[in-house]
């Protein structure tokens, strides 16, 4: 995928949320990252580890990634199941689901400051 | 502002807003401008995705031969570098405009606003989108489409779909390429469909050819009918708001 453009998203996000003085008592960014969201998170840190590197921003930032499953939820069960091997079915009743309710995020969830 | 502040000065760990901390929330908002315009001018509007050489400007050359009587029909294509795309299609008689991503592996919601801005679009039916030849990037990315296509070509194999899940996932209609060589191949249409189904039920399919012209009546007849239904809901609409 494009993984620095992305590591440039979340510079560009946090820089237009918070103040010179926030940014720089940033330690931590946690990353929820869905299944579906094409994004390897090996390669998003070693994007962020270049981006860093290459704009001198966040030097003392660390970037945790926190990969999430596939649910889907089923209308006529009422439940959510977790979808393995890109089965897309309600593990309850058997039948084919394509009603994700989780699994295609990319968002920064947590930010934490010094 | 989108995130729980307790302190003029932050401290500790900050939960954030996650529909405001999507890093695409910048696509996923011009995208929303796309579909609005193309709402209000009455343009169906497709994208067109698959891998590289499955032949998606060779159909396309192919629906403009068959349909630029009928439909004013609008191409905007992506690709890394040249313009010989466009230019192909501009040969078999519609307008296309070409957007050279320079290296960008997937178009993204700004450039088609920007290319839109460029095109005559008045009086215009469908707006098709020719995405750069890439299953995986192309995937994360609305473009405000009425319809996502995929092709697949059956020089692929047939194990595709869950390869490339999100792809698929995110698809109207899946148009089977390259038939003619069917007989040649280890390809299954029937595998192929299977395997995109157990991703996504919902998905339609047709198998085409651009060489012998199979399927390509039922490809053009399926446009036909989504240009028909995006203008009677947009005139449906119009009446309930007068």
């Amino acid at each position: 995928m494009h993984e620095i453009s992305l590591v440039r998203n979340i510079f560009r996000t946090l820089e237009s949320n918070f103040s010179f003085e926030e940014l720089e008592k940033i330690n931590a960014i946690d990353l929820k990252v869905g299944l579906l969201s094409n994004v390897e998170p090996m390669l998003m840190q070693s994007a962020f580890e270049a981006v860093v590197s290459a704009e001198g921003k966040f030097q003392n930032t660390k970037l945790n990634i926190l990969l999430v499953p596939i649910l889907v939820h089923c209308t006529t069960c009422d439940q959510t199941s977790e979808i393995k091997e890109y089965n897309f079915v309600c593990t309850v009743c058997g039948k084919p689901n394509n009603n994700v309710v989780q699994g295609t995020e990319l968002l920064i969830e947590r930010v934490h400051f010094n | 502002m989108q995130i729980v502040r307790t302190s003029k000065n932050m401290r500790g760990s900050v939960q954030c807003d996650n529909t405001t901390m999507h890093l695409l929330q910048a696509n996923d908002f011009v995208a929303d401008a796309i579909r609005q315009e193309v709402r209000k001018r009455n343009i169906l509007l497709i994208n067109i995705v698959s891998s590289a050489g499955s032949g998606k400007t060779t159909l396309l050359q192919e629906t403009a031969k068959r349909l630029k009587d009928k439909l004013n029909i609008k191409v905007l294509v992506g690709d890394l570098e040249t313009e010989r795309d466009a230019a192909r299609i501009r040969q078999a008689g519609i307008d296309a405009l070409q957007i050279v991503t320079g290296g960008i592996c997937h178009l993204e919601a700004q450039m088609i606003w920007q290319a839109m801005q460029k095109l005559n679009l008045d009086n215009t039916d469908m707006l098709i989108i020719e995405n750069v030849g890439n299953l995986v990037c192309p995937a994360s990315f609305d473009l405000g489409e009425d319809y996502r296509v995929t092709l697949i070509a059956t020089t692929e194999g047939d194990d595709k779909p869950k390869k490339y899940p999100r792809m698929f996932l995110t698809s109207e209609l899946m148009l089977v390429s390259k038939a003619d060589l069917l007989p040649y191949l280890p390809f299954s249409v029937e595998a192929v469909v299977k395997d995109a189904r157990e991703i996504n039920p919902t998905i339609e399919y047709l198998t085409v050819s651009s060489t012998s012209g199979q399927g390509l009546d039922e490809w053009c007849n399926w446009l036909l009918e989504k240009v028909k239904e995006k203008k009677e809901t947009t005139q449906e609409k119009e009446l309930v708001v007068s």
